[in-house]
């Protein structure tokens, strides 16, 4: 396997595999985020604010791996 | 697409300008004018209150001369209850002596005819009596 | 094998063409500098200005128009700020990461909302100016350098403690976390941009009409929570510079 197969193979998993870990955490974080809405709706806006920047803040996680996808279809050092 | 050069730095120092500048066209006035807002709007707080406090001092002055006023009618129809009792109280001693006297005379009456109906009847019974003896008896004897 | 590596590096070339492209090299000395970049932030740096001054021009005690705006603008950042740094000590943070994120914000947007593929360069092509490493590295650099600096103004050297302060053997952690920090802002801002208009450019490219639109909102909603996020991180770093381990 030459290092350019290599690569795209690596980027299609790295960007896959970081997919995983932040759609547990945000699929987590929205359910409970209902819950406590069912819960206390007079919160809603609070909770959904927090909300919106912990998702912002998994979706990073998920980020990283399409930046490292990238680097390794663009910016490949070995090629 | 990693390529670092010299658009970091004076990008840096390009983004501290920018904070200065806007430091002295944007936030102080801008801070100034809302720091003022808050402040007339705490200071105009305190008017209020000053004007709630009075307003409730006026509340109760009224209050306190609705209730003297309340105190005085009570009295006045206290009082007035009081002059009506006494005048039918006296009314109906008068009228209790009225009928007390009149029903003496009327007893007084009575006894009076009472007593003259006795004084003729004895004078008839004694006229009688001495009637029936002279009937019976000789009137000779009896002289 | 070599069709396979000839189609790779077609598809490579094809979205080289559409997103990440040659830069509009400027040479100043031995220096070279990305021009686009410069000349975004430059138009951001005077949409900025030119609201400010529009705002500050005739300042009224009750305000209208662009004056009421950039205030409600003002107002948010200050109640940002003060959720992170305090009520104490916000005052002197909010020109800074006021700044972070009306530039952050402007610079997403303007990528996002204006066709800028209709100017033609030399080079490149004019996109948000947070589309490039540098402008993110170079914001969370100095990110990093202000909370250095809060840090040790409040406390003087005394800073240094909280590195071995709970146990000295979070040292290297400790340590590694200001390395960690500024990666992560440069890289969450600049992965977000970049695969917004990544994602954008793929789906202009299959389908040109409507499809993207959608998308294209969503590029534009967390374009502004990655900018709320930026502030609000650079905020949480400087309060943890600032606050007092001892008490």
């Amino acid at each position: 396997m030459d290092i350019q197969a290599a690569s795209v193979i690596a980027a299609a998993l790295a960007i896959g595999l970081a997919a995983i870990g932040p759609g547990i955490g945000q699929g987590n974080a929205s359910g409970q985020a209902v819950a406590g809405i069912a819960r206390q709706p007079e919160a809603e806006g609070k909770i959904r604010g927090t909300l919106l920047l912990t998702l912002a803040f998994m979706e990073s996680l998920t980020i990283y791996g399409l930046v490292v996808a990238l680097v390794l279809l663009f910016a490949n050092p070995f090629v | 697409m990693f390529d670092f050069d010299a658009t970091l730095p004076l990008m840096a120092v390009q983004f501290l300008l920018l904070t200065a500048l806007l430091n002295a066209v944007f936030y102080k006035p801008l801070m100034k004018v809302l720091d003022e807002r808050e402040d007339f709007l705490r200071s105009g707080d305190t008017g209020s209150k000053d004007k709630l406090a009075k307003a409730e001092s006026i509340v109760q002055e009224y209050e306190r001369q609705i209730a003297e006023a309340r105190r005085e009618s009570q009295s006045l129809v206290q009082k007035a209850q009081a002059e009506a009792k006494e005048i039918t109280a006296t009314k109906v001693a008068a009228a209790q002596q009225e009928v007390q006297s009149q029903r003496e005379a009327a007893t007084q009456e009575i006894e009076q005819q009472k007593a003259s109906a006795f004084a003729t009847l004895e004078q008839q019974v004694d006229s009688l009596s001495r009637q029936i003896l002279e009937k019976i008896l000789d009137p000779e004897l009896i002289k | 094998m070599e069709i396979l590596g000839d189609l790779t590096f077609l598809n490579i070339y094809t979205l080289a063409e559409l997103e990440v492209g040659e830069h509009f090299l400027w040479k100043i000395g031995n220096f070279t500098i990305h021009g686009q970049v410069f000349l975004n932030s430059w138009i951001v740096i005077g949409l900025l200005v030119i609201a400010s001054l529009a705002a500050t021009r005739n300042i009224q005690k009750v305000p209208r128009g662009i004056q009421n705006f950039m205030e409600f603008v003002l107002e948010f950042i200050r109640d940002l700020v003060r959720n992170q740094i305090g009520e104490k000590e916000y005052r002197d943070w909010v020109p800074f990461i006021g700044t972070l994120f009306l530039f952050i914000f402007v610079s997403n947007w303007s990528g996002a909302l204006v066709p800028w593929k209709l100017i033609e360069l030399p080079a490149g092509e004019l996109a948000a100016p947070t589309n490039d490493i540098n402008t993110t590295v170079a914001l969370a650099l100095l990110t990093s350098l202000a909370y250095f600096y809060a840090g040790l103004k409040k406390k003087g050297l005394g800073y240094f403690k909280h590195y071995i302060e709970p146990t000295p053997v979070l040292l290297p952690i400790a340590i590694l976390e200001d390395f960690t920090k500024p990666l992560s802002l440069s890289f969450r801002l600049f992965g977000n941009i970049l695969a917004d208009e990544l994602v954008v450019a793929v789906l202009v490219l299959l389908v040109p009409l409507l499809i993207p639109l959608p998308v294209m909102a969503l590029g534009l909603f967390t374009s502004a929570i990655q900018a709320l996020v930026f502030a609000t991180l650079a905020g949480a770093y400087i309060h943890e510079a600032l606050e007092d381990h001892h008490d």
